[in-house]
């Protein structure tokens, strides 16, 4: 936020997009984080194997609770990754150096992780269908419509929060205590409308979590937006 | 208002200290058994003003989190950091209250009911943000972490409370739009009085808690102005 005149640099979303493809260009070359968030999942996933008997409780009941949990623990190696990469050269201080809206900086940081987390998922929903035994073709559609808009949310407050943690010098121990109760309703929201998609309801069955994860999405965006230029500031 | 002595926090002290005897006597001596439930209900008069205070605390932390972000001035910061531990304070009486009260009433110390889920979830982010500015290793910059982390904790509270009543209810209602007053006269005006009460007993602990954090700061700019002059010569 520059005083008295426009920004030298680029423009909003052109900022925004800079800074995802940036991260999105360094783990395509190291894949750090997508190769353990991908490895903790499945390990998750067998975790919860053993906790509780898959096969004998239909998949409609825990499914949608172990995937959420899951997607939730591997979310936050992303978002903490996003955030520490940055900090081993100091290259944050680069980028707050940079002459763009530190909204831009947020989105484009967020939009990094949300891509990071929807490949994970892009990989763990086949995995699950197979490994739990539902339909996944019959439910993709609206399956992926849910994952998505409760992906974003979770995104959103696990790239502010990283930055958060980051800030303080603490990794993703602070990230998870503060990621988790926050985002609760967007997770109760999310196992909600998973589970209704996998009995096989229609989406209208469930509008009106549809609609409080819809809006959790924008406020957020929002809070965001505004806030994570206070984050930044040292 | 510098000091303990000071006429305003002596007098707040002295009304404290007047209305809370009252409380106690009008909970234990005027106010009727509960038909159901008997003396166990006599609970409710602390449970459910330390639950409006907690959560009318939550929004004076909102209030002052905006306001320290945008003047920066400390007094906002420091009556942030203390309407959040006074949150955190009253959301842990009305944490152990609760299930004092439902062990007799429902049979279970603990059950997954929106309002116990939403003041629980409430004390972990309050707890949070303690936690952050605590972690933070300058005072300006967990002030400004934690006044975020308040706005965003704030803002969740009411979509958390919407979220866990959909997800499941049986938490006693006892006011609400379209149902009679269920209070027995006696019974309404006990709680009227301990709202008041505990209203008050907030206010004084409010204003105590924000001095101390303002000398800290005081002890803290002393510490570093000696620093400075100790490097220098």
């Amino acid at each position: 936020m520059t005083r008295g005149g426009r920004p030298p640099g680029p423009g909003f979303l052109r900022a925004c997009w800079i800074v995802a493809a940036k991260d999105l260009r360094l783990e395509g070359r190291t894949l750090d984080a997508l190769s353990s968030m991908v490895l903790f999942s499945l390990i998750v996933l067998t975790v919860f194997s053993f906790a509780f008997d898959l096969t004998t409780v239909p998949s409609a009941r825990l499914v949608p609770g172990v995937l959420w949990t899951t997607f939730a623990f591997s979310g936050v190696i992303a978002f903490a990754r996003s955030f520490q990469t940055e900090r081993i050269r100091d290259s944050l201080t680069a980028l707050i150096l940079s002459p763009v809206d530190r909204g831009a900086l947020f989105s484009g940081k967020a939009l990094a992780n949300l891509v990071l987390v929807l490949v994970l998922q892009a990989v763990l929903l086949p995995l699950s269908a197979v490994f739990f035994g539902y339909d996944l073709p019959a439910v993709a559609p609206s399956l992926v419509f849910v994952v998505l808009l409760h992906t974003v949310g979770i995104a959103e407050l696990g790239t502010l929060f990283a930055a958060i943690a980051a800030r303080v010098g603490r990794g993703e121990a602070l990230l998870a205590t503060l990621l988790f109760p926050f985002s609760s309703p967007l997770l109760i929201s999310a196992v909600k409308c998973t589970s209704a998609v996998l009995e096989g309801k229609p989406l209208a069955a469930v509008k009106p979590w549809l609609l409080v994860a819809g809006g959790f999405d924008v406020l957020y965006f929002l809070v965001a937006l505004v806030t994570f230029e206070y984050v930044l500031e040292d | 208002m510098d000091r303990l002595s000071h006429p305003v926090t002596v007098a707040l002290l002295v009304i404290v200290g007047v209305l809370m005897l009252g409380a106690n006597f009008m909970v234990f001596l005027y106010a009727p058994d509960e038909r159901v439930m008997g003396a166990v209900q006599r609970i409710f008069y602390f449970h459910v003003p330390a639950a409006m205070v907690a959560f009318a605390s939550t929004f004076v932390m909102l209030g002052a989190s905006i306001a320290y972000l945008w003047t920066r001035r400390r007094i906002w910061d420091n009556l942030a950091r203390s309407a959040t531990e006074l949150a955190l304070l009253f959301c842990a009486l009305v944490l152990v209250t609760g299930p004092i009260w439902a062990r007799p009433a429902w049979g279970v110390w603990w059950t997954w009911e929106a309002k116990l889920t939403t003041t629980l979830l409430l004390g972990l982010l309050l707890a949070a943000c303690v936690l952050v500015r605590s972690y933070a290793d300058s005072a300006e910059k967990g002030a400004r972490l934690a006044s975020v982390l308040g706005i965003v904790a704030a803002l969740d509270v009411p979509i958390i409370y919407r979220a866990v009543d959909w997800w499941r209810g049986q938490h006693p209602v006892v006011f609400g739009p379209g149902k009679k007053d269920p209070l027995a006269p006696e019974m309404r005006n006990t709680l009227s009085f301990c709202l008041l009460a505990f209203l008050s007993l907030y206010a004084l602990l409010l204003l105590l808690r924000t001095r101390i954090a303002c000398h800290e700061d005081r002890v803290q700019d002393a510490t570093e102005m000696l620093g400075a002059r100790g490097e220098s010569a």
